[in-house]
């Protein structure tokens, strides 16, 4: 059996992930994985270099990735700045339009006045509970009361009252 | 490392000067280019979505908060320009076919770092270099990023998840699944 074959497989991986206590301490006592753990790890160490090599780039082509970098951004302000001039323009003729499409004849604006028929209604109705307010028997004991008015030879009781308010409301 | 100007960055994004902006492009491109450089694999679209990235960040100054460091913000809208390349690269299948797509794994490889190693070792890790870009060649577009940023990056796995927008135990799980294909891999060549 090849000694990178061992049966400790994910405790070299989960080493190299890192922060894993318990791979680092088996690997510490186990020679094969440890020897695994090196030959990946060396690999892997290879590949970050030989990619940091080939990314890198002479002092002129940086300069001139930046010089690019700063021209695209200034065509990116002009353009908002354009786009932020042609704003009040918009809304002046926006405004214009408006203007123009309510002087239109027919387009007025009518004022719309209450119901009369639900004015007065209202005005009865406010005149029944007043009146209903002012009385000193209820509704219900009114036969009662003509009875005692009658027998007594009196004035009616609410007399008074009621042609008071009858005028206050109906005027 | 942060500076004055870059954490200023976060704060005062919309009154950031021209000249403040290009000292970030400066600190910041060679990294975005090699990344983009090893996500793309295509010299000529990693400087065309360098030049993308940098300009979608000054556009999108205002979504900086400075909740992560401005390089990892600059990654992942690098790495997000380089997914959308992928999902509409029409060419590709013409670059593969001719041969296009390995240039990076052939470039990387004959970058290998000699030192004072005989010939026969620098063969040795030359095809190390390629078995390992094979690998990475195979691995979806995210977890490719995952293992580019730790491997050739060389950075903090906190730092891989915030650059992805990703919890640091689906890193781990990206990593792990890599390790294994690139640990076959080797075993394979010897």
């Amino acid at each position: 059996m090849n000694s990178n074959e061992n049966a400790h497989d994910p405790l070299v991986e989960q080493a190299l992930v890192g922060f894993d206590l318990a791979a680092e301490h088996h690997i510490a006592h186990c020679e094969p994985c440890q020897t695994e753990r090196e030959k990946v790890a060396e690999a892997l160490c290879r590949f970050g270099a030989a990619n940091r090599e080939y990314a890198n780039r002479p002092n002129s082509f940086w300069e001139q990735q930046a010089e690019s970098i700063r021209a695209a951004q200034q065509a990116s302000v002009r353009r908002s700045r354009a786009t932020l001039a042609l704003v009040p323009s918009v809304v002046v003729l926006l405004l214009l339009g408006f203007a123009v499409l309510g002087r239109a004849p027919g387009v007025r604006p009518v004022a719309v006045a209450p119901p009369l028929a639900q004015t007065d209604s209202d005005h009865e109705l406010l005149v029944g509970v007043e009146r209903a307010m002012g009385r000193r028997t209820p509704l219900a004991l009114e036969p009662a009361t003509l009875m005692v008015e009658e027998s007594s030879g009196n004035e009616p009781l609410n007399s008074t009252d009621e042609s008071k308010e009858r005028r206050s409301h109906e005027n | 490392m942060e500076t004055a100007l870059t954490s200023a960055f976060g704060a005062a994004a919309q009154k950031i000067t021209a000249e403040e902006f290009d000292a970030i492009v400066r600190r910041h491109q060679r990294r975005v280019h090699r990344f983009l450089l090893m996500l793309v694999r295509d010299p000529e679209e990693a400087d065309n979505l360098t030049q993308e990235c940098f300009l979608r960040a000054y556009q999108n100054l205002s979504s900086f908060r400075g909740e992560s460091s401005l390089e990892t913000w600059l990654l992942r809208i690098a790495a997000n320009l380089a997914r959308d390349h992928a999902r509409n690269r029409k060419a590709s299948f013409w670059k593969r076919l001719l041969g296009l797509d390995d240039e990076a794994e052939n470039g990387a490889a004959a970058h290998v770092p000699s030192g004072d190693a005989s010939p026969e070792q620098v063969l040795l890790a030359r095809e190390d270099v390629r078995a390992v870009w094979d690998v990475a060649n195979q691995l979806s577009q995210q977890q490719r990023a995952v293992f580019l940023l730790r491997f050739v990056e060389e950075m903090e796995l906190t730092e891989i998840a915030d650059a992805l927008g990703l919890q640091v135990g689906s890193v781990k799980t990206h990593l792990f699944r890599a390790l294994q294909t690139v640990r076959g891999k080797l075993r394979d060549l010897r």
